[in-house]
């Protein structure tokens, strides 16, 4: 008997790759919304990104998006919206909500691993957080129907914006605002 | 104004959500409550129903930090019901596979959550301003723990190539070879970080522990060996159920265990070290002696400096085994003998102590009765009291000051609250 791994390549990356992230415990409820989100991904984007899924903590992330110039991360993400909400971050043009991440049960979050990030200069050079607001995270349960909902819209969207980097840059206009 | 109360209402730089309460009165203090608020998980109950051969997979998505942990432990548990005996090549490269997550694990928690303390930042990212290389260092210790995982657990976190029986695949012997360079260098900065946190000054507080680990004839333990206590207990982990058992407080989600008579515990690290000082290999020992570390660890604060040492013996611990390795003749052995057992029982120790699974049978192999005690939930009760020392001695403090020493007190002993909270009875999560 053998095992098929997940498709993914060693933590480091050639520069100027795109890659996308799915966070989470598909095991646990509307958390499972990074991994399922990558998962759909995969197969979609296999000739222009690396797509992984894990349930990781901050200080993984840093090893896995270091040397990328174009990353997007899928993770849930409580901030007070009715559940399937979706919420767009670039890291450098607008604020992090320090509340981003923490439905992951780690000691770094994902914005703690963007600040930390920041300082050891090993940020990509674009990065996009997608985050959905859970509606439960007990586990042993699936999606809840409302965060079901926004899995498709999500991945049309980050396969445009993935689409439409263009060799090291990035055409501003295809990508739509966080209420596109 | 004789009464105060200490809260922190959400723990930073631990695993998990938490919070604590601390009332004092007059000089005294009244009561210390960690609480547990994370809503329990109820893995339990979502093991059962589930085949045999799906606890180390489950159970390995309990915790994002030790998810090798709860594989080992769960396929040791099903292997001893089921009367599988494991080749010496495969359980060689799980103790190299739970080298990679002590390395990992406690990467992670010396540098990015613990020295912030020492060095007086709020976080990691103020320490890596001041302190980059420091940082660095500990990416790269951590980064090497995670390749090992990688090689072995066909991917970094929630390793999926470990299976009941044994390995779905097992590495040629280059692959293994491929890993020597980076754990050579993780075995030098390991033996730095040792230096480094030896170097700290450290509050002077001792604490009068009961050490309970593994202890092996001939190894520092991680898979294998009996229970034993620094108060004398030795026991077969099959008797865990007659000397500890685990109690319901009213203002946590999670179960404390405490010894049958009540008594709170450590394990972890400075239980580990303090049972098995004289299993160390030669580099752990020989750093050991160079910074003259007491061969009994009592002050919690100074767990850092054991962290430390037990990733120096990780490493060296793993090139041992890549030296010494064989490919097995079979990567894993298949149960065919007759399937209902209650007999499944195992413990391991994870970066933070010991994991005790247990596990009924039916004939088909369905899991019937699951049981799972995880490290924190075991340190709990003694995290309290750890906490009550540091606020009986600092107790003229101000508030501000107070509440950082009672946050750094439960830091030292790295609770995974999300480990902890998976398994309570309904009636209390209503409270």
């Amino acid at each position: 008997m053998t095992v098929a791994f997940p498709a993914e390549s060693p933590p480091h990356g050639p520069p100027g790759t795109r890659l996308v992230i799915g966070i989470g415990n598909e095991h646990r409820g509307d958390d499972a919304v990074g991994p399922l989100v990558a998962r759909r991904l995969r197969p979609i984007l296999m000739d222009v990104a690396r797509v992984v899924e894990a349930d990781v903590g901050g200080a993984e992330l840093i090893d896995l998006w270091t040397g990328t110039s174009f990353v997007w991360v899928v993770d849930a993400a409580r901030a007070g919206g009715p559940p399937g909400t979706m919420y767009r971050f670039e890291v450098g043009k607008e604020e992090l909500p320090a509340s981003l991440g923490s439905t992951s049960t780690h000691g770094v979050s994902l914005a703690d691993a963007v600040a930390l990030g920041g300082v050891l200069g090993r940020l990509p050079t674009h990065l996009v957080i997608y985050g959905v607001e859970p509606g439960h995270l007990e586990m042993g349960t699936e999606l809840s129907h409302p965060v079901k909902a926004a899995v498709e819209p999500l991945v049309r969207r980050i396969e445009g914006e993935v689409r439409s980097v263009q060799g090291a840059v990035w055409a501003e206009a295809s990508v739509g605002g966080p209420d596109a | 104004m004789t009464d105060r109360t200490i809260s922190v209402d959400y723990l930073a730089r631990v695993e998990g959500e938490g919070a604590l309460r601390v009332r004092i009165h007059e000089r005294a203090v009244d009561s210390v409550e960690l609480a547990i608020f994370e809503p329990p998980r109820y893995f339990e109950a979502f093991l059962r129903g589930r085949s045999y051969f799906e606890a180390p997979d489950i159970t390995a998505r309990i915790c994002g930090i030790c998810p090798v942990a709860y594989q080992m432990s769960a396929c040791h548990a099903m292997e001893r019901g089921l009367g599988l005996s494991i080749a010496p090549e495969v359980r060689a490269l799980r103790r190299l596979l739970y080298c990679g997550e002590w390395i990992e694990s406690h990467a992670l928690h010396v540098y990015l959550l613990h020295l912030p303390d020492f060095f007086g930042v709020p976080d990691a990212i103020h320490l890596a301003k001041d302190h980059r290389e420091v940082v660095e260092r500990g990416l790269a210790l951590k980064r090497a723990g995670n390749e090992l995982m990688t090689v072995l657990g066909g991917r970094e976190i929630h390793p999926i190539n470990v299976r009941v029986g044994g390995f779905y695949r097992v590495p040629a012997r280059d692959e293994l070879e491929a890993l020597r360079p980076s754990l050579a260098n993780a075995l030098y900065l390991a033996e730095e970080t040792v230096r480094l946190t030896a170097s700290l000054s450290f509050p002077d507080l001792e604490n009068d522990y009961e050490f309970v680990s593994l202890r092996h004839p001939d190894e520092y333990p991680m898979n294998e060996g009996e229970v034993v206590s620094s108060r004398g207990l030795r026991i077969p982990m099959a008797r865990y159920d007659e000397e500890f058992r685990e109690i319901q407080v009213p203002y946590s989600h999670a179960l404390h265990s405490v010894r049958r008579d009540g008594g709170s515990y450590l394990v972890g690290p400075m239980a580990r070290y303090a049972n098995n000082r004289d299993r160390l290999g030669p580099r752990a020992d020989a750093i050991v002696r160079e910074v003259g570390l007491e061969p009994v660890v009592r002050n919690p604060f100074r767990s850092v400096i054991v962290r430390a040492v037990e990733m120096v013996y990780a490493c060296e611990e793993a090139l041992r085994i890549i030296d010494g390795y064989r490919p097995p003749d079979r990567p894993y052995v298949e149960a065919d003998g007759a399937l209902a057992t209650d007999g499944c029982v195992a413990i391991t120790e994870a970066p933070r102590g010991m994991l005790y699974h247990r596990y009924r049978l039916d004939a088909t192999g369905t899991i019937r009765d699951a049981r799972i005690v995880a490290p924190t939930s075991q340190n709990q009760k003694r995290i309290e009291e750890d906490v009550r020392a540091v606020v009986e001695r600092s107790i003229d403090l101000e508030s501000e000051p107070l509440t950082v020493a009672c946050e750094q007190a439960i830091r030292n002993h790295d609770p995974c609250i999300s480990c902890a909270t998976h398994f309570l009875s309904l009636d209390l999560v209503r409270d």
